[in-house]
């Protein structure tokens, strides 16, 4: 039904840049979650696309239909407000059928319409409540039923479940997905919560200071972080990083290193800045590593704290033999390394390891400029256990090093 | 441990009692107050109904007035032998409720003015419902200024905008001042409401607008955009959402038009040429009628006074309950 186009939308307010030279295709009936920092636009994304501020430069399509003068009410689309936005002077019944009553629809299609909204968001018997009389998660499902109720050709969501108990967001959120399945709406969606990002969308777009950093499927933001940026933001805990350079033998930084031929990056030559990514589940001990299809040279490390969460354990490694802590802030030479294990793993605090990673997740980026250059690196192919220059500690039990099969990722430069 | 306590609050009652009985009544009665909170709220109960009282006595006592005038016959006012200090009414004559209508259509008086009074209120009411929402809502270059040049219109007095508007609406050309173009003829327009309404509307235009502007600026921007994405204009979103939440403020700014206007006296007496209900003249030239060159009927000017004042009463207090229940009616929250 209804396809968004942005083409090189830009967002001026007079001190600050909000949404600058966004281009973004959403296709019909695709569910797109925009992630990003607070203040980076996602909102005012979202406004333009509604119609409510108008962009500074560029146009909007919905639709084969250039919408970027039409007033809000001709564009066929429903909002979820961040502030929720109920008309305090209506009860719930009022606030839900206020659009359906403006474009005059007869009683008995109302009333359907209204009960089988309330009943997706479960707010049965409240229709004769007035907004005041609501905690702060049922009025934000009042606002999620307005909109449904008007069956639009474009959802825009705007954080609609932040005020949700953990239960009523699972279900919500099962809910907007049956509801994306039974509309086949296109959906806006903004969130910051990154299982729902995760879990809901076709296709998540990232954004940074106004600028779209990466819109791509849920998994592949996660394996294939186009640039620095993405890599941190998705993902919790964040990513590993070390920064360091190319050198013949591979990566090296001030407290590790891993061995690959540089050759296999392209758009990077040795001698160049990188920095090295590795998610903390992709970290491993060596002593669970049979699974592993390659991994890199053990590292020396010592575990400094343990956070239990429940499922996992995050574990804060210390990289090194000398194993100084060295403080936060300086993050860029930081010896400091997150890892995942499981609950069950007897690890401690203030105990040495030897851990590996998992060679075709490693990612590297080019420190200046942040862009990706590989997902995943290849063993260099000469070299056996040796470790590279400067790999402190001896090999590892490296055995699935034989099945390069999977390693093969490389091939990505998104 | 205890005992010293004990002994100790026993001398301080000791030194108390003391105390009282050396200072007189009032230092006694002003330390009672400081310290008991019964005797505080005693006085803030008394204090209370004092300054009611002394409200309801100032704001009343000309009604009562007006009610003793109506029912003492004419002839019993002129010979003023009021019982002081509580001014009965001397005798008792409800005719003059009745006798209003009947020396003067005094009915049409009030008509008049009702009329006058609805027509300007509705249409101060729109045009400052749109100017308020561009002053409060819009961010536009010069708002500043153009929100002072209209409140400057408030600043002159109405009597320097007689003499030209009532050439104008006698039929003269207007002529623009020093060039002498003529600009256009307007249509004879006194002894019309549209006399009346038209400089009425101008004069109670820039409160209205400044109680409104500052009423629409404090709604939330987000029930505007959440209407105007329900599918409302801008115009819809303002007399759906926006002027709904401001009903306090537009019963406010139309109460005190309506009023005004009801009451007026100087503009329609000389818009309206002759004192008579067919041309427009109003409430208060009604009241003027039962004074004539030989006798001057007080009981029903009183009366007809209070005859007058009844159409306001009623709608105050309408509005008030509006104002009450638009103020109790979900707080502005976003
Ligand atoms: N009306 C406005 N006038 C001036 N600046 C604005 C206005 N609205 C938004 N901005 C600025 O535009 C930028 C983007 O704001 P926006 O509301 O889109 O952020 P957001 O991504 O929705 O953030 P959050 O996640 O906190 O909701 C911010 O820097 C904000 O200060
Ligand atoms: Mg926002």
């Amino acid at each position: 039904m209804a396809r968004v186009t942005l083409n090189h939308v830009t967002k001026r307010y007079e001190d600050v840049v909000a949404v600058n030279d966004m281009n973004l295709e959403i296709k019909d009936g695709e569910f797109v979650c925009l992630v990003g920092p607070s203040g980076c636009g996602k909102s005012t994304t979202m406004e333009m696309v509604a119609g409510l501020t108008k962009p500074s430069e560029g146009n909007i399509h919905i639709g084969d239909v250039d919408v970027t003068t039409l007033p809000p009410k001709d564009r066929g689309v429903a909002m979820v407000f961040q502030n929720i936005a109920l008309f305090p002077h209506m009860d719930v019944y009022d606030n839900i059928s206020f659009g359906l009553r403006l474009r005059k629809y007869d009683k008995e299609e109302i009333d359907r319409r209204v009960d089988h909204a309330s009943d997706i968001v479960q707010l049965e018997g409240m229709l004769d409540r007035m907004p005041d009389e609501m905690s702060g998660g049922q009025r934000q499902r009042v606002a999620i039923a307005r909109a449904i109720v008007r069956e639009p050709d474009v959802f825009l969501m705007d954080e609609p479940l932040a005020n949700l108990d953990a239960k009523l967001r699972v279900h919500m959120r099962t809910e907007l997905q049956r509801l994306h399945k039974e509309l086949d709406t296109t959906i806006i969606y903004v969130t910051h919560d990154q299982a729902e990002a995760m879990t809901m969308s076709d296709r998540i777009a990232v954004l940074d200071a106004g600028e779209l950093q990466q819109i791509d499927p849920p998994l592949v933001c996660y394996n294939e972080p186009a640039n620095l940026f993405v890599a941190g933001f998705i993902g919790s805990p964040a990513m590993n990083f070390a920064e360091g350079k190319l050198v013949p033998g591979g990566f090296e930084s001030e407290h590790f290193s891993v061995e690959f031929d540089p050759s296999q990056i392209p758009g990077a030559s040795v001698g160049d800045r990188v920095t090295l990514g590795i998610r903390p589940e992709d970290v491993f001990t060596t002593d669970r590593i049979q699974n592993l299809s390659s991994a890199t040279a053990s590292l020396d490390a010592t575990t400094d704290v343990l956070e239990p969460m429940g499922d996992e354990i995050f574990v804060y490694l210390v990289l090194g033999e000398s194993a100084e802590r060295s403080m936060e802030g300086e993050t860029a030479s930081s010896n400091q390394l997150l890892m995942s294990v499981n609950p069950d793993s007897d690890i401690q605090e203030d105990e040495d390891v030897e851990v590996v990673l998992d060679r075709s997740k490693v990612h590297l980026f080019d420190t200046a400029s942040g862009h990706a250059l590989a997902h995943g690196i290849e063993e260099l192919p000469g070299s056996g256990a040796g470790g590279g220059p400067g790999t402190e500690a001896g090999t590892g039990g490296r055995t699935g090093a034989d099945t390069e099969s999977q390693v093969t990722e490389a091939e990505s430069d998104r | 441990m205890s005992g010293e306590t004990q002994t100790q609050t026993q001398t301080q009652t000791q030194a108390q009692s003391q105390s009282e009985t050396e200072q007189g009544p009032l230092a006694n009665w002003t330390q009672g107050v400081i310290s008991d909170p019964d005797q505080r709220s005693l006085l803030y109960r008394a204090l209370f109904y004092a300054i009611t009282i002394f409200f309801l006595v100032t704001t009343l006592f000309p009604f009562y007035w007006l009610l003793v005038l109506a029912l003492t016959p004419n002839n019993l006012i002129l010979a003023g032998d009021w019982d002081l200090p509580f001014l009965r009414p001397q005798g008792f004559n409800p005719q003059a409720f009745v006798e209003v209508f009947e020396q003067i259509p005094f009915h049409l008086y009030v008509f008049n003015s009702f009329v006058l009074a609805t027509m300007t209120t509705i249409i101060v009411i729109i045009i400052a419902s749109l100017a308020g929402y561009v002053f409060g809502r819009l961010e536009f270059p010069g708002r500043g200024p153009l929100m002072l040049a209209i409140l400057m219109v408030s600043y002159f007095p109405p009597a320097a905008f007689l003499i030209p508007l009532f050439e104008a609406f006698t039929g003269n050309p207007v002529v623009a001042p020093f060039i002498g173009v003529e600009l256009f003829t307007p249509p004879r327009l006194v002894n019309t409401p549209g006399a009346m309404v038209l400089p009425f509307s101008a004069l109670f235009l820039p409160l209205s607008i400044f109680i409104l502007t500052t009423f629409y600026a404090q709604i939330p921007d987000g029930l505007e955009d959440a209407a105007r994405v329900e599918g409302t204009t801008r115009l819809g979103a303002l007399f759906r959402v926006i002027m709904p939440l401001s009903a306090p403020g537009v019963a406010t700014a139309a109460v005190l038009t309506f009023i005004a206007v009801y009451n007026e006296y100087f503009f329609s007496s000389i818009m309206a040429l002759g004192n008579e209900p067919q041309q427009w003249s109003p409430l208060v030239g009604g009241l003027l009628q039962y004074q004539s060159l030989y006798s001057t009927e007080f009981n029903l000017m009183a009366a007809a006074s209070i005859v007058g004042v009844l159409p306001v009463v009623i709608l105050v207090v309408v509005a008030q309950e509006r104002i009450v229940s638009g103020l109790t009616a979900g707080a502005l929250k976003e």
